[in-house]
C-alpha cells in the first residue's frame, strides 16, 4: 500500500504517509485520508520519507487538501522530505503555505 | 562377572582362596609380589583386590596406594588379609588406602559378603564417573554453543550505533545473555532511531530474540521507514516467532535530523522521561500500546506520538530492571528515585549517574537485566546519505517509442527513470528526473494528444473533471505516438532529453506561466524550468527539450 493514514495516540495529529510514487494515481485515497480528520482541528502531517515520484499533480491534491480542510485543521505539516524533495516543494514555493521539515 | 586379583607371597594362603573365589564364579588372577601385582592389575583390570601386608620387595603398604592411582578414577576396593588382632597393623592399612579386611583364616561366607558389597561399591563409582564424564562432556558443549550464539549476537549487533556522540548507554545483564536489548541507527535523512527492549526473562532464550529484532532493526533503519511502520513489523515478526508466554516490551523512538521532533512507540515499557536542562523532569512518555509479539496483526496498534523538544532536552530510556534494584534495606529504587537521582547529578552523565545508580544498590544482587540510555535531543549532526559523485563514463542513449496501444494501457515514465537509474550516479537524481519527465509526458499527452485544456482545472471541481476527461479521451484513443530520447554525455555529466509527440500542436497560455503555488496548475511548466538547466519548445510544441546537469 503506497498511501497509509493513521491518527496519533492522542488524536491530535493526522498522519499520511506515502511510499513510492506521488501523483493522480493516488487521488481517491489521498482525498479519503483526510476525509477523517474529525472535529478535533488535528494537525496534518504528510510523512514524505519514502516517496520517491511525485509530480505537479501531487503538488496540487496538496494544495487541494488544504483549501478544503480550511480551518479544520491546525495546519500542514510536511515532514521527513528528501532532498530532491525538498528543493522540489521549495522551488514551487511550498514552504509559503506548509511547513516543511 | 567380579574379576578379583589376589596377591599373596608364593608360600601363602592363595591356592585355597583362589579356589574358593572361582567357586563363587568370579575370575581370579595371582600376583605373587607388589611389582607383579602392578603389572597384573594393568592388563587384568580387577574389580577388587585382596592383598597380604607381608610381600617380598614391595610390600602391601607401598603396593596399595600405586593400584589405588592406577585404576583410572574409579574406585578399586583393596581389601587387605591380616589376622586382626594388631591395631597398629590395621591403622597403618586404613592409612595408604585400605578399604576393608579380612581375617585369615578366611571364612567363605565373610569372603562372598565383602566381595559382594565391595563390587557394587566400585559399580557405583563407575557410573558416577560415566555420569561425570557426559556431563563434563555436555557442559563443554553447551559453554561452546554459547560461545558461538554470543558471537552470532555481537556480529547481528555490529552495526549498532552506540558511540553515537549524544547517546550514552549502560547496559548490564544480569547473565551472560542479555534479555534487554538497545539498539541505534542513523537513517537516511540524519535522523536517528534508538530501540529499547526487554524480553520476557533473562538469559539465553530471550537474547536470541534479539537476533530477528535487531536485523529487522537495521534494514528498516536503512530504508528510513517510520517508526509506526516499525512497531507493526516487529509485532509480527516476534508474534510468529516467539512461543505464548514470551514478549518483548518496547520502546522505539526516532528523533528527527533537526533535534526537533522526537516520534515514539511505547509498548509495555516504563515511562520514558523527557528532561529539561537541569535535569528536571519535563514530560513522561508513557506505554499507550501492549508489548510486541503478543497480538494478531489486526488487533496491533501502531500509533505513535509526536512530540515537540526544546533545545538542551534528554531523553532517558531504562527497562524495569533499574526502577526494581534494591537496595540494601530491600527498598526498590523506584520511578520518583530515579528521577530524584536524576535530578541531583550536576550534568547527565552516565558514568555519575551508573555510579549514583551502584551506590544505592551497594552489595545486594541485580536480579534482572539492567538497562538505560540518554540520548542529547539537539540536531543529530548525522549527514543526509550522500548522492553518488562517481559518473557513468560511458556515453548512452534511451530512446522509448510510444504508439497508441501503449499510451493507453501503460504509464511509462516511472519505467523510464528505474531504466535510467541503473547508471551509476543518476540514481540519485531520480526524483528529479521523473518530475521532469512526468511533466513533459503528461504535457505531450495531455495537451498534444487529447487536446486537454489546463483551464478547466481553473473551475470548482475542475482538478477531477479534468483527469475524468483525460481517462475518457485516452481510452478512445486509436492514432497518436510519444517517444522519450534520452543521451547521456559522460564529458559534461548532463542528459540531453527531447519528448515528442504526434498530436497538434501546442503553447503554453499565458495563465500556465503565472504564479505558483497559487493555482492548482501551469506549476508543471515552470517547475521544469526551474529544475532543468536548458529547456526549449520547437515543431510548434510538439517537441520539448530539455537538458539536464548531473552536477546540479
Amino acid at each position: 500500500m503506497s498511501l497509509h493514514t493513521q491518527f496519533s495516540n492522542d488524536g491530535k495529529q493526522l498522519i499520511i504517509t506515502i511510499k513510492g510514487r506521488f501523483d493522480f494515481s493516488l487521488v481517491q485515497e489521498f482525498r479519503q485520508a483526510y476525509a477523517s480528520v474529525g472535529s478535533q482541528q488535528p494537525l496534518v502531517i504528510i510523512d514524505l520519507r519514502e516517496t520517491e515520484y511525485l509530480d505537479s499533480s501531487a503538488l496540487g491534491m496538496l494544495l487541494n487538501m488544504r483549501k478544503s480542510l480550511g480551518n479544520s485543521i491546525q495546519g500542514v505539516n510536511l515532514i521527513n522530505c528528501r532532498p530532491e524533495v525538498r528543493r522540489i516543494l521549495e522551488i514551487s514555493r511550498f514552504d509559503k503555505m506548509f511547513v516543511i521539515e | 562377572m567380579m574379576r578379583v586379583l589376589v596377591v599373596s607371597a608364593e608360600a601363602g594362603h592363595h591356592p585355597a582362596l583362589a579356589e574358593m573365589i572361582g567357586r563363587f564364579g568370579h575370575q581370579v588372577t595371582v600376583a605373587h609380589s607388589g611389582e607383579q601385582a602392578l603389572q597384573q592389575a594393568a592388563t587384568a583390570l580387577p574389580d577388587i583386590v585382596l592383598l597380604d601386608v607381608e610381600l617380598p620387595g614391595m610390600d602391601g603398604y607401598e603396593t596399595a596406594p600405586r593400584l589405588k592411582s592406577q585404576a583410572d578414577g574409579i574406585h578399586l576396593p583393596i581389601i587387605f588379609m591380616t589376622h586382626l588382632n594388631d591395631e597398629q597393623t590395621l591403622l597403618r592399612c586404613l592409612s595408604v588406602g585400605g578399604d576393608d579386611f579380612l581375617a585369615t583364616p578366611i571364612e567363605p561366607i565373610m569372603l562372598q559378603a565383602k566381595l559382594r558389597s565391595h563390587f557394587r561399591l566400585r559399580e557405583l563409582s563407575r557410573t558416577l564417573v560415566e555420569k561425570n564424564r557426559s556431563l563434563a562432556w555436555h557442559s563443554a558443549r553447551v559453554q561452546r554453543e554459547h560461545d558461538i550464539v554470543e558471537h552470532i549476537l555481537q556480529n547481528a549487533l555490529s552495526r549498532n550505533f552506540l558511540d553515537y556522540e549524544h547517546l550514552q548507554t549502560y547496559l548490564s545483564p544480569a547473565t551472560s545473555f542479555n534479555g534487554d536489548l538497545c539498539l541505534s541507527a542513523s537513517g537516511p535523512l540524519g535522523n536517528l532511531y534508538v530501540f529499547m527492549g526487554d524480553f520476557t526473562g533473562h538469559g539465553l532464550a530471550p537474547a536470541t530474540g534479539a537476533l530477528p529484532l535487531s536485523q529487522a532493526f537495521f534494514t528498516m533503519v536503512e530504508r528510513g521507514v517510520s517508526v509506526a511502520e516499525m512497531a507493526a513489523e516487529f509485532n509480527h515478526r516476534l508474534a510468529q516467532l516467539l512461543p505464548d508466554d514470551m514478549f518483548c516490551a518496547a520502546f522505539i523512538a526516532e528523533l528527527s535530523a533537526s533535534g526537533e521532533r522526537l516520534t515514539y512507540w511505547n509498548g509495555g515499557m516504563p515511562d520514558a522521561l523527557v528532561l529539561d536542562q537541569q535535569q528536571r523532569l519535563s514530560k513522561r512518555l508513557p506505554a499507550s500500546h501492549m508489548a510486541l509479539g503478543i497480538l494478531a496483526d489486526d488487533d496491533f496498534d501502531s500509533r505513535v506520538t509526536n512530540l515537540r523538544l526544546s533545545a538542551g532536552m534528554s531523553l532517558v530510556l531504562y527497562t524495569d530492571g533499574l526502577i526494581e534494584l534494591h537496595n540494601s534495606q530491600q527498598q526498590s529504587l523506584s520511578e520518583q528515585g530515579l528521577i530524584d537521582l536524576l535530578a541531583a547529578q550536576p550534568s547527565l552523565d552516565i558514568d555519575r549517574v551508573v555510579s549514583a545508580i551502584e551506590a544505592f544498590r551497594g552489595d545486594t544482587p541485580q536480579r534482572d537485566d539492567v538497562s538505560l540510555a540518554i540520548l542529547r535531543c539537539c540536531a543529530t549532526g548525522i549527514k543526509e546519505r550522500e548522492p553518488e559523485y562517481e559518473h557513468q563514463g560511458l556515453p548512452f542513449q534511451l530512446q522509448v517509442d510510444l504508439t497508441a496501444a501503449e499510451l493507453r494501457e501503460l504509464d511509462p515514465v516511472a519505467d523510464v527513470v528505474q531504466s535510467l537509474g541503473q547508471f551509476r550516479g543518476i540514481r540519485d537524481h531520480r526524483t528529479t528526473l521523473y518530475l521532469l519527465l512526468a511533466e513533459a509526458y503528461n504535457n505531450a499527452l495531455e495537451h498534444g494528444i487529447l487536446g486537454l485544456d489546463s483551464s478547466l482545472k481553473e473551475q470548482h471541481e475542475g482538478f477531477e473533471r479534468y483527469y475524468q476527461l483525460r481517462q475518457q479521451r485516452l481510452a478512445t484513443l486509436e492514432q497518436a505516438e510519444i517517444s522519450f530520447q534520452i543521451r547521456y554525455l559522460p564529458q559534461q555529466a548532463c542528459l540531453h532529453m527531447n519528448i515528442r509527440n504526434s498530436g497538434s500542436s501546442w503553447s503554453p497560455s499565458v495563465s500556465a506561466r503565472q504564479q505558483l503555488a497559487t493555482r492548482e496548475y501551469g506549476r508543471g511548466l515552470e517547475l521544469m524550468e526551474r529544475l532543468c538547466d536548458e529547456l526549449a519548445l520547437s515543431d510548434n510544441g510538439r517537441c520539448l527539450s530539455l537538458v539536464y546537469s548531473l552536477n546540479s
